[in-house]
């Protein structure tokens, strides 16, 4: 067991002394965290939106109905406005014309330009502004329905006020009927980018760093670790365990770094690890494949960091499998990542239990006795053509 | 300490050692000289227990060698050809990692490493990665791997190769001190003359066999171990060759325009006499040049081909 523990620490050893793993193993997937968990986490919906038009009530009153729904709001002449909706830095763009406002002053029709941009958060920016619109509508219709009726112009804003702070709002609970929305409720913050992280990270550095099974060989290290008194056996354990342990270093990162830094939460952690350790499995089963296979370091970590961004799209990790059209999501699960991915939703957004998990854990673990089982049988080959 | 009993490797239709059978003595250094694919890596890595003999055996210290016997590989260092160390790992790591391979651990390991950095010369450069190394350092630190459990046999596959001659002095007076302190050493070079400064006795290797065996003198005179002199000079050079064929150590005199040239036994010994009876048969001598027979010549006439071909 000290060989194999001796192998396993080398390779540890070397995948961390590799200057250019520092930014794609700690830096680029916290990174990814804050950009995926800010698209698709809950709470992440605030949006933004570019106001051109002179001062008048009817900016302030839609300022004020917009500011109430969490969205910011910004000023600037139309040209920059046009400029800032076009480069996405905003997701939409008002214009209120000195016509629109008058009309706002005289309770009447009146028409605001609202132009979309392409930034993911367009679609639900414009839900939070046509809710501030109708509510302003609402409020003009109800004045003008109380002047038709005889009330006094001047005090209808204060009996509106008045009648409001009276009458007791409904309570309203909407159930949602969306799976979208369900799979969703329970993401906080950054949740939904972090395990999507993980298993992307996870896989694609385990795949990158398989090259150096191949320079182990190039560097005739095989061929004198054999000579040693040591097994084959051991040689083949020592590899495995040597890029399981690369893999949950990549992975607990990961899980303690969004934790500490974004409060991301991984519900039960011991549910949480199985799952991260059931996955590091399989991606060192499939990084000794290809780097039993290959022969040329830099193919195996050009093919290992292609495969590895391949497989985390087809798997869930840069868009949610919620979001994947059926037939894809079908697809999806031929990928060990959609399993791990729907493993760790369950935990971590629904407080799911080992019982709920079986399934998951159990397709985890039939992949990784697979691949383990290949990349044995791959590297004892590849150890015989070193010699 | 090592026996290899007709040992046979085939590779598909090529049989690339055929039925070498050779034994090393505690404390005696051997060589095995042959051109690439000769056969000698593949001796190797057949007595390093790397690959399995098809037929014949390797023992060392009685124990079977071969790829899954783990147990007389703890008798044997291996220096291969090519630097098998890890370029990314700092000179202390790579010794710690094979180190601990080879069965050391705690305190027993770290006062060894120490051992072997201080005698290959690295013990300054202990803490740098071994990229940074220069190319003679890189080779002391492989051979330094190979001697950390004091193994009995040491195998060296062309440590020499691309290094400096400072490094390659060094490496060579390492070699020599294992072996007095009663290491057998299995020694392949390409440079004759490290064979000859080494090597108690020479294998020499073509096709995938031992073509010859034996000490530096026994294989001379497998080429009848006659030294050459040529005496430069004028005069009555044919009175002088007739003077000087009736010699007892002469087997051969012959007579040019410039000199003559002889065939002779034990030349350092009978040049005295040579250059006087030459001298008093009116010949006014110029230049006295010796040409004693070497491995190359040896390996020429038993092979057909350069050592380095």
């Amino acid at each position: 067991m000290r060989t194999v523990a001796a192998i396993a620490g080398v390779e540890l050893r070397r995948f961390l002394r590799d200057r250019s793993n520092l930014f794609f193993v700690f830096v680029f997937p916290l990174i990814l965290v804050v950009l995926i968990g800010s698209q698709f986490g809950a709470g992440s919906s605030s949006g933004r939106v570019v106001i051109s038009g002179a001062d008048s009530s009817l900016r302030s009153a839609l300022v004020a109905e917009l500011e109430e729904a969490d969205v910011t709001v910004s000023y600037a002449a139309p040209d920059a406005a046009s400029e800032q909706i076009a480069r996405g830095r905003v997701d939409l763009g008002l214009e209120l014309t000195d016509a629109a406002a008058a009309a706002f002053d005289a309770d009447e029709d009146l028409t605001v330009v609202v132009t979309s941009s392409s930034s993911g958060g367009a679609i639900t920016t414009r839900q939070q502004v046509d809710r501030a619109l109708n509510s302003l509508q609402l409020r003009l219709r109800q004045e003008a329905a109380l002047v038709g009726a005889g009330a006094d112009p001047a005090a209808v804003d204060e009996a509106l006020e008045t009648a409001g702070s009276q009458v007791v709002a409904p309570s309203v609970t909407v159930t949602s009927e969306s799976s979208v929305s369900e799979a969703f409720a329970g993401a906080s913050g950054f949740t939904v980018g972090a395990s999507a992280q993980v298993l992307l990270f996870v896989f694609l550095n385990s795949l990158a760093g398989s090259a150096t099974l191949i320079q182990a060989r190039k560097y005739r290290v095989v061929a004198r670790t054999l000579a040693a008194p040591v097994a084959p056996v051991q040689v083949i354990g020592g590899e495995a365990l040597g890029r399981w342990v690369i893999a949950m270093v990549q992975g607990l990162y990961i899980m303690v770094g969004t934790a500490l830094l974004f409060g991301v939460e991984w519900g039960n952690l011991a549910l949480s690890t199985l799952i991260l350790a059931m996955f590091a499995a399989v991606a060192a089963g499939a990084a000794m494949v290809l780097g039993s296979a290959l022969d040329n370091d830099s193919a195996a970590s050009g093919l290992g960091v292609g495969l590895g961004l391949v497989l985390a799209a087809l798997g869930g990790c840069m868009l949610p499998l919620e979001l994947f059209p059926d037939t894809l999501a079908t697809v999806a699960h031929f990928t060990p990542h959609a399993w791990a991915y729907e493993a760790f939703a369950e935990v971590t957004r629904r407080g799911g239990t080992l019982a709920d998990i079986a399934v998951e854990l159990g397709v985890l673990l039939a992949f990784a006795v697979v691949l383990l089982a290949l990349g044995s049988v791959l590297l004892r080959r590849s150890l015989a053509r070193a010699i | 300490m090592l026996e290899v009993e007709a040992v046979v490797r085939r590779f598909g239709d090529l049989t690339a050692v055929d039925g070498i059978s050779f034994e090393i003595a505690p404390g005696e250094t051997y060589g095995l000289l042959g051109p690439n694919g000769a056969g000698k890596t593949t001796t190797i890595s057949m007595i390093a227990g790397l690959l399995a003999a098809d037929s014949g055996a390797v023992r060392v210290l009685g124990e079977q060698m071969g790829p899954s016997r783990v147990a007389g590989k703890r008798h044997i260092g291996l220096v291969p050809q090519d630097l098998a160390i890890y370029p990314e790992l700092k000179g202390r790591e790579n010794m710690n990692f094979f180190g601990r391979l080879q069965g050391l651990g705690g305190k027993e390991l770290a006062t060894r490493v120490d051992e072997v950095l201080d005698l290959v010369g690295l013990t300054d450069r202990a803490g740098d990665p071994a990229k940074e190394y220069s190319g003679g350092m890189k080779r002391r630190l492989n051979i330094g791997i190979g001697l950390l459990h004091r193994p009995t046999l040491l195998i060296l596959d062309e440590p020499t190769v691309g290094v400096d001659p400072q490094s390659r002095n060094a490496i060579l007076e390492s070699v020599e001190a294992l072996s007095g302190e009663g290491m057998a050493v299995l020694y392949t070079t390409h440079y004759m003359e490290e064979a000859e400064r080494l090597c108690d006795r020479i294998g020499i290797v073509d096709s995938g066999q031992l073509q010859a065996e034996g000490t530096r003198d026994e294989l001379i005179r497998l080429i009848g171990g006659l030294d050459r002199v040529r005496l430069d000079g004028s005069g009555d050079l044919a009175a002088a060759a007739d003077a000087l064929g009736g010699l007892a150590a002469v087997e051969q005199v012959d007579a040019d325009r410039t000199g003559l040239s002889l065939a002779v036994r034990d030349a350092p010994t009978a040049v005295a006499e040579l250059v006087t009876r030459a001298t008093a048969a009116g010949v006014t001598l110029a230049d006295v040049e010796i040409t004693r027979p070497n491995l190359e010549q040896v390996f020429l006439h038993l092979t057909g081909k350069a050592l380095r071909d």
